[in-house]
């Protein structure tokens, strides 16, 4: 009987670690299969009319893909910390592509006319980019690396810290 | 000759019945309806692909109509759901997989609670009775037949 007790004892423990492991874990921080693997590429349309904007032509860069809508409250109280870290990295290599999502292009562009910037905004025409990154709600932001690598992502809206942190840990580093 | 035509009859008929009953081939459109009911709905509570109204279900619907269109395999579809999501995506996800982990738990839980039932049934009693001791059972009987005496 012994090893019996042996294999009770092995199971208990092992569901104390599962329980502890999982109780530990930020139910917020949902993985999806996309972290850690190649940014899916996209070509999309500017709001503006401007244009493409194509992922293989920011390659070298740190790309924050951010999902957001003119409907989503969140996304409007978020806006300001995507201001201040556009004013401060966008001359670091840093580059912020907002992908509007299940909106019209008028209701964005109105969007980004009232609380302003100037990062490249794209449509995303039957959410095909959105399901390819795994976008779970909005707002949703992806930091891609330099090595086109998704290094992160944020599920609601952000804040300074968060974006900083996020964005440090991607940028490209000055040279030596 | 009546048997043989009876035993005809329902040969016959037998074969019009599995005829009839056959499954019908799937269109383009029950193949897209059944992989979306295999896809959960990111944004739902407990929603398949197919029940969800809502637009993300709608663009997952359109875009498995397009791959079907397109002729991919239906492994080929779910794998890229899952790539984007993980396996949460499948409403059932594979048995080998984190997520399969809770499906698979309570049958072994279930096999290795019956397999120690098994093991304590046919085990061994503990250990055989000892033998009585002789001068005690013979005190024994001695003191019973001497109570039986002086009840008659």
């Amino acid at each position: 009987m012994t090893h019996w007790r042996w294999l009770a004892v092995t199971a208990v423990v092992a569901l104390v670690v599962v329980l502890a492991l999982g109780f530990r874990r930020d139910p917020r921080d949902v993985r999806t299969g996309t972290v850690g693997k190649p940014a899916p590429a996209f070509e999309l349309a500017r709001l503006d009319g401007g244009g493409a904007v194509a992922l293989r032509e920011l390659a070298g860069k740190a790309v924050i893909v951010n999902f957001f809508a003119s409907w989503c409250l969140p996304c409007k109280e978020e806006h300001p910390v995507l201001l201040r870290a556009w004013e401060r990295y966008r001359t670091s290599g840093v580059v912020i592509v907002g992908i509007l999502y299940q909106d019209d292009d008028a209701a964005g562009l109105d969007f980004l006319r009232r609380l302003g910037g100037t990062w490249p905004t794209v449509r995303d025409e039957g959410g095909r980019t959105a399901l390819a990154y795994g976008v779970f709600g909005i707002p949703e932001t992806f930091f891609i690396g330099t090595d086109g690598i998704i290094a992160g992502r944020h599920v609601g809206p952000l804040d300074d810290a968060t974006l900083t942190a996020a964005i440090e840990a991607i940028r490209p580093k000055a040279p030596q | 000759m009546s048997r043989l035509a009876i035993g005809c009859a329902f040969t016959v008929l037998a074969l019009a019945l599995a005829f009839a009953a056959r499954p019908a081939p799937e269109t383009a459109t029950d193949r897209v309806d059944r992989i979306a009911a295999e896809l959960r709905c990111p944004v739902c509570q407990g929603l398949s692909v197919r029940d969800s109204p809502s637009e993300t279900a709608r663009d997952m619907r359109d875009l498995v109509a397009q791959r079907v269109a397109e002729g991919r395999s239906d492994d080929a579809i779910r794998d890229e759901f899952r790539a984007a999501y993980g396996d949460w995506i499948v409403l059932r996800p594979p048995l080998l997989s984190p997520a399969g982990l809770v499906w698979l738990a309570p049958i072994l839980l279930v096999a290795g609670g019956a397999a120690l039932a098994l093991r304590l049934a046919r085990a061994p009693a503990s250990a055989p009775a000892a033998p009585p001791d002789q001068d005690a059972l013979a005190a024994l009987r001695a003191r019973v037949a001497r109570d039986e005496e002086a009840d008659a």
